[in-house]
């Protein structure tokens, strides 16, 4: 709530009331900022938050790496580059106007299969190789990967394609407009409710495969449906706001300390609840330094994110667990 | 009877590359209702390999395997999993999961697709739990209780499970000595009370021999099977040792290493006290059973009211020590 109220342009909290409930403030422009800036911004960073939380802990399970992350193993860069394939690769060809609600769709859908892609070539390497860290080194590797092709891309892509992207790039919370909205949440919604179907899987997935598949479960379905989720839902909120780091690592680790189980039933209700809310804070931390500076969204994430990163990697010094 | 399990023309191994590895071949046997079975062998002969081909979590290269009369490869998964549960070597380490919890996974071949428990789940899993004799740490974390606890949560969860078979990899590895005795002997009880058919791997041929009413001898080139009693009395478990320096004393039932002799020793004695100071006697390498006539030493054990007291003769000189030890440090 506090995230609509304070912004760079003062409005008092009556108005605001009165926007909300689409009352006439008085001041046309107030009621502009608020329903079409503020308010998109605030379920923006409800459904990144939630998002980017959920598809952590599905990776953490999955995985069983308790570093694992949606930024960290490069899924977001490789949302990047499905992304940019359609901006800078074939806009041309079909001639398709960013903005629309085509092209939104197209957008969306080219980062599910870019982070799909990275998220299937860090599974096929966890396959053989069973170290948190060497998994998480050639995570980065992928996102430096899909980063440089994403450069390679740009230089050889024409002024109005370039433009594009660039503006795509710079995407932060405050960028998602209604027509993004459009997308974003009957994406982020059908991701999460995916997730929520995947609990039972993930919960045994935390024995590991073998006692699993011996509990009854059909392991390469689930792998397939719970990447689906994930992918949906780091995709989507990389397709819109651009990378937004460190949430997903960070929050799983943070409801596990809070609600102290395993039982995903009740981190992934929590990663929702406390992803949003983190993300909302960090939005509002942001916009302190006042002046209609807004500092990027992803700074701040880091800021908090890191520390916490951290921390499992000293505690993972003793016990390597999720 | 009817067995439970029945194995035809078995060939298990895994495949590297391109190219199928046996590790077993043509193995031929059955598994009858309430048994406990016990399969050893070398690290690396395919023990593991055997029990997971079982349990349907790889493949046989050839042959079939039935439970029931039925080829495990026809049941569905879910209904498969109400049949065998397995326990592997791998440990589980999750932080925030009590012991309580990890039981609770047991169930989850009875459960819908949101995992929930039923009242009535709720009652085979505290059930399980006490089966166990675990109860009192229920709420444990199970990053806090012993390797051994921790075993016997892991059969606990295959008693939720509620399957007929218990299928388990090397459950004493990592464990000590009376860890290792009590899970196997809760092997042995589950088959007597529960009705459970139970396999168990193992290189810890003298705690199987204890308690499995059946063992599967799997080696380089042959299989043998048979209670371990049988195998005694038919040499087959001293030819496993042929090769190596162990030695089986069918006596004794326990293994020893083939010792150099270096001498004779005429001991005299009675009691406890005699068998002990045999053993450290035959540790320095005598031979104390050969009647013979030039002992290189002679011991005489001599009790008097409360004490135990050794007399050496040694090179025409007599010693008297006061324990074993001494005795044994001055022989050396």
């Amino acid at each position: 709530m506090a995230d609509i109220f304070f912004g760079s342009v003062h409005i008092p909290f009556k108005n605001i009331v009165q926007a909300l409930t689409f009352r006439d403030t008085g001041k046309d422009e107030w009621n502009l900022i608020i329903l079409n800036f503020r308010l998109p911004k605030a379920i923006t960073a409800i459904l990144a938050g939630a998002a980017l939380s959920v598809s952590g802990l599905q990776m953490q399970t999955m995985f069983r790496n308790p570093l694992a992350g949606p930024y960290i193993l490069g899924i977001s860069a490789g949302a990047s580059l499905g992304v940019a394939v359609v901006l800078l690769g074939f806009s041309t060809f079909f001639g398709i106007q960013t903005g629309g609600f085509f092209a939104n769709w197209l957008i969306v859908m080219a980062a599910w299969f870019g982070a799909g892609f990275v998220l299937l070539c860090i599974f096929l390497i966890s396959l053989r190789v069973n170290d948190v860290m060497t998994i998480l080194i050639l995570g980065i590797m992928f996102g430096s990967v899909c980063t440089a092709i994403i450069s390679v891309l740009q230089y050889f892509s024409n002024e109005v394609q370039l433009k594009s992207f660039v503006i795509w790039s710079m995407g932060s919370l405050s960028n998602v407009n209604g027509s993004h909205l459009a997308v974003l949440i009957p994406s982020v919604l059908i991701g999460l409710i995916i997730g929520l179907l995947t609990i039972k899987m993930l919960n045994l997935m935390l024995l590991g495969e073998n006692y699993a598949r011996s509990m009854g479960l059909n392991v390469q379905l689930s792998r397939f449906i719970i990447f689906l989720s994930t992918s949906i839902l780091a995709g989507s909120i990389t397709a819109f706001c651009g990378p937004i780091g460190f949430i997903g690592t960070a929050v799983p680790h943070v409801c596990r300390m809070l609600f102290k189980t395993s039982d995903q039933k009740v981190l992934m209700i929590a990663c929702i609840l406390v992803g949003s809310l983190v993300l909302l804070i960090s939005d509002l931390i942001s916009q302190l330094p006042g002046n209609g500076v807004i500092l990027p969204i992803n700074t701040i994430t880091s800021l908090l994110g890191i520390p916490v990163v951290i921390w499992i990697i000293f505690k993972n010094q003793r016990i390597s667990s999720i | 009877m009817i067995p439970i399990i029945q194995i035809n023309d078995l060939s298990v191994g895994f495949k590297d590359g391109t190219e199928k590895r046996n590790v077993i071949s043509s193995l031929n046997t059955s598994v009858m209702p309430g048994e406990l079975i016990g399969i050893i062998g070398q690290n690396g002969i395919g023990k593991s390999t055997l029990l997971r081909t079982i349990a349907r979590l790889q493949q046989p290269i050839s042959g079939e395997i039935l439970i029931h009369n039925k080829n495990i490869s026809l049941y569905k998964r879910s209904v498969f999993a109400q049949k065998i549960s397995f326990v592997s070597t791998e440990i589980v380490k999750l932080n925030h999961c009590t012991v309580r919890n990890l039981v609770a996974f047991g169930r989850s071949p009875y459960t819908n697709w949101f995992g929930k428990n039923s009242a009535a789940d709720e009652l085979i899993i505290d059930e399980a739990i006490d089966m166990v004799g675990l109860s009192a740490l229920a709420s444990r974390n199970i990053n806090q209780i012993s390797d051994g606890e921790r075993q016997r949560v892991m059969i606990a969860r295959t008693l939720a499970q509620d399957t007929d078979i218990i299928v388990l990899d090397e459950p004493t590895a990592f464990l000590d000595l009376p860890n290792k005795f009590e899970v196997v002997h809760l092997l042995s009880e589950l088959t007597r009370k529960k009705g459970k058919t139970i396999l168990f791997s193992s290189h810890d041929l003298t705690i199987a021999m204890k308690e499995a009413d059946r063992l599967w001898l799997i080696m380089p080139d042959k299989f043998i099977e048979g209670s371990p009693e049988d195998l005694v009395l038919q040499h087959q478990i001293s030819d496993i040792f042929k090769q190596t320096r162990l030695k089986f004393d069918p006596k004794k039932g326990d293994f020893g290493i083939r010792r150099k002799t270096v001498g004779s020793c005429k001991l005299t004695g009675k009691g406890n006290a005699f068998i002990w100071t045999k053993r450290a006697l035959e540790r320095l390498g005598f031979d104390t059973e050969t009647e013979n006539s030039d002992y290189l030493i002679e011991v005489n054990i001599l009790e008097k009211k409360n004490a135990v007291l050794w007399q050496l003769i040694i090179n025409n000189q007599i010693l008297t020590f006061s324990s074993i030890y001494d005795l044994t440090r001055h022989i050396k």
